[in-house]
């Protein structure tokens, strides 16, 4: 539906240029030649971020930290079914957005992450674990709302291929560009990205220069972790956005379903085990079962 | 790019397959498809990838030139690993910015909204202060308890020392009374410093005068019954005999005693004579 607005609203457009007389053609023809001259290449980016419905309130909590971070990001509301992904693409253009992150959970206690680059980009599906809000008390580290941060990636997206799409996609989408309406100037933080047991750990640090106690000597740089903090597993990384075949998949990914239910398994497999035990123990019992003897009492003594 | 999998026993595949092992005759060997397709996330990539000419301030992004190798359970390891790759970015970051001149450093006079409100800032405030008043506190409390246990047996001692010299003090000077009792000295003429007291309650024992250590004279036991036993001498004196009953005034020991002449040798002094006297010697 929204696709079909937009081509009306794009024919519309170009039918009124073309009636409005061949000065204003003219008029357009020499600004273009002069444009290209004063272009310069701009990272231009904008996320949508949304989540599907069951969100729990530590995911909330999550996105709503996702969102003050990041001041390119545009937030939407919640999407109403997770089986019409196709309707991301089409939300993404609706809002002017070139990337999406969007949060699917699922069973109320699983959390996914899908990172898209929404015209035909590819899209990386991710599991997220160990979430730590900016709310938790520990973190005692702040940053101005809207700074541009650090990025900071391990050597280890460099070493394999889907590490250097992730990593690419990555920077696009947690990279706030420098033209964001809400971008402030100065950098306070850094976002570091590292790979450990073939999952991404995310952490957030604040950046303090001390002034040194003394004049003379530099200034010391320390670190205090501000928040969130995640654990991505990649899953799948798709050739489409939300769709399209797959180009890579994680062997070491289980999902949290079949974990649960090997552990339940395991957990009954105590009482089977008894159970297959007891009848052993009969069926061995009857093996050892010997015939009345000859010479029993009640053989002799009628 | 497909390989078995085996992640159950079942699933083994038949060239690993030793003899002796049995095979449940009815597992179908599975196939877990692994997809790495490496040239086509290559020319995915190239398709998204930011121009190349752009300078480092449109993305900031800087790489760590070391893979993390720490064991994922240890925590402290872990987290340090962490930190020094957010720290070399940092650094890095610093040095770039200042080759392409982007403000880095927020002075200190810049307010801007913050992603942690001021409120949030002060509950974390108040937090750190807490838990190091209770360290502290707690700190404290064991000192204590550990001192305590030495403390008292130091103290016991103490107390018995004291006790211990009171008692010397009180018999010293006991037996320098009785030996002074005879009648006073003319307090001036000692001019206040008392050689012999001094002498008699210094801590030096050689110092002492022999005998004020003694025990002084012990009534043999038949005295002392007489003296002490059953109430002492004046055991009967308040009974009411039939004798007693009858008189109306009680017997006259004091008119018998001024009634002797007053041969008797010194006339006892009044009660606060004898009391003065008593207290100065």
């Amino acid at each position: 539906m929204a696709s079909v607005l937009k081509t009306q609203k794009a024919n519309a457009s170009k039918a009124s240029v073309k009636g409005k007389g061949k000065r204003k053609a003219e008029d357009i023809d020499d600004e273009e030649t002069q444009a290209p001259i004063a272009k310069r290449p701009k990272n231009k980016q904008r996320v949508l971020l949304l989540s599907s419905r069951g969100i729990t309130h530590r995911m909330r909590h999550f996105m709503n930290d996702l969102e003050a971070l990041l001041p390119h990001v545009k937030k939407d509301s919640k999407l109403d079914s997770k089986n019409h992904l196709h309707l991301l693409p089409e939300l993404a253009d609706l809002n002017n957005c070139n990337n999406t992150l969007y949060f699917e959970a699922r069973r109320h206690e699983d959390l996914y992450l899908w990172a898209a680059k929404t015209p035909n980009g590819p899209s990386i599906k991710m599991h997220v674990q160990n979430v730590h809000t900016m709310d938790e008390l520990k973190m005692t580290g702040n940053c101005l709302k809207g700074s541009r941060g650090i990025l900071s990636f391990d050597k280890s997206f460099d070493e394999s291929e889907w590490g250097r799409l992730t990593k690419e996609v990555f920077t696009h989408i947690f990279g706030v560009p420098p033209q964001a309406r809400k971008a402030k100037p100065f950098i306070d933080h850094i976002l570091t990205f590292s790979v450990l047991d073939d999952k991404i750990w995310f952490r957030n640090f604040q950046i303090i220069e001390k002034d040194p106690t003394q004049p003379n000597g530099p200034p010391q740089t320390s670190l205090v972790e501000i928040g969130p903090r995640f654990v991505l597993t990649p899953i799948r990384i798709f050739e489409g956005a939300f769709s399209g075949a797959t180009v890579y998949s994680n062997p070491e990914f289980v999902s949290p379903a079949a974990v649960r239910s090997a552990l339940k398994r395991a957990k009954g497999n105590k009482y089977g085990k008894r159970k297959q035990a007891e009848e052993d123990r009969s069926g061995r019992k009857e093996g050892r079962r010997r015939e009345e003897d000859e010479l029993a009492v009640a053989k002799v003594f009628a | 790019m497909t390989s078995l999998d085996e992640d159950l026993p079942a699933d083994v595949p038949m060239d690993e397959l030793s003899e002796a092992e049995s095979v449940d005759e009815d597992s179908v060997p599975r196939q877990k498809i692994e997809i790495d397709n490496k040239i086509a996330l290559e020319r995915i990539r190239d398709t998204i990838k930011l121009d190349p000419s752009l300078p480092w301030t449109e993305t900031l992004s800087v790489t760590y030139p070391a893979v993390i190798e720490v064991d994922v359970d240890d925590d402290l390891n872990r987290e340090l690993a962490f930190y020094k790759q957010a720290l070399d970015g940092a650094k890095k970051a610093m040095s770039l910015a200042e080759k392409h001149r982007l403000p880095f450093t927020r002075p200190a006079d810049y307010f801007a909204e913050m992603v942690k409100s001021d409120a949030h800032m002060e509950r974390i405030r108040q937090r750190l202060l807490d838990e190091s008043a209770t360290i502290k506190r707690s700190e404290e409390k064991r000192k204590e308890r550990e001192g305590k246990k030495f403390g008292k047996q130091v103290q016991m001692e103490k107390l018995q020392e004291r006790e211990r010299g009171k008692k010397e003090m009180e018999e010293r000077l006991k037996g320098l009374k009785r030996k002074r009792k005879g009648g006073l000295d003319n307090p001036e003429e000692t001019d206040g410093f008392d050689v012999a007291v001094e002498e008699a309650i210094s801590d030096r024992p050689s110092k002492r005068p022999k005998g004020t250590g003694s025990e002084g004279k012990k009534l043999p036991r038949q005295a002392r019954d007489q003296k002490f036993g059953f109430g002492g001498p004046r055991r009967h004196s308040k009974q009411n005999t039939k004798a007693s009953t009858d008189e109306f005034d009680a017997p006259r020991g004091g008119s018998g005693k001024g009634g002797r002449a007053s041969k008797g040798g010194v006339k006892r002094l009044g009660k606060s004579r004898r009391m003065s006297a008593r207290g100065r010697s």
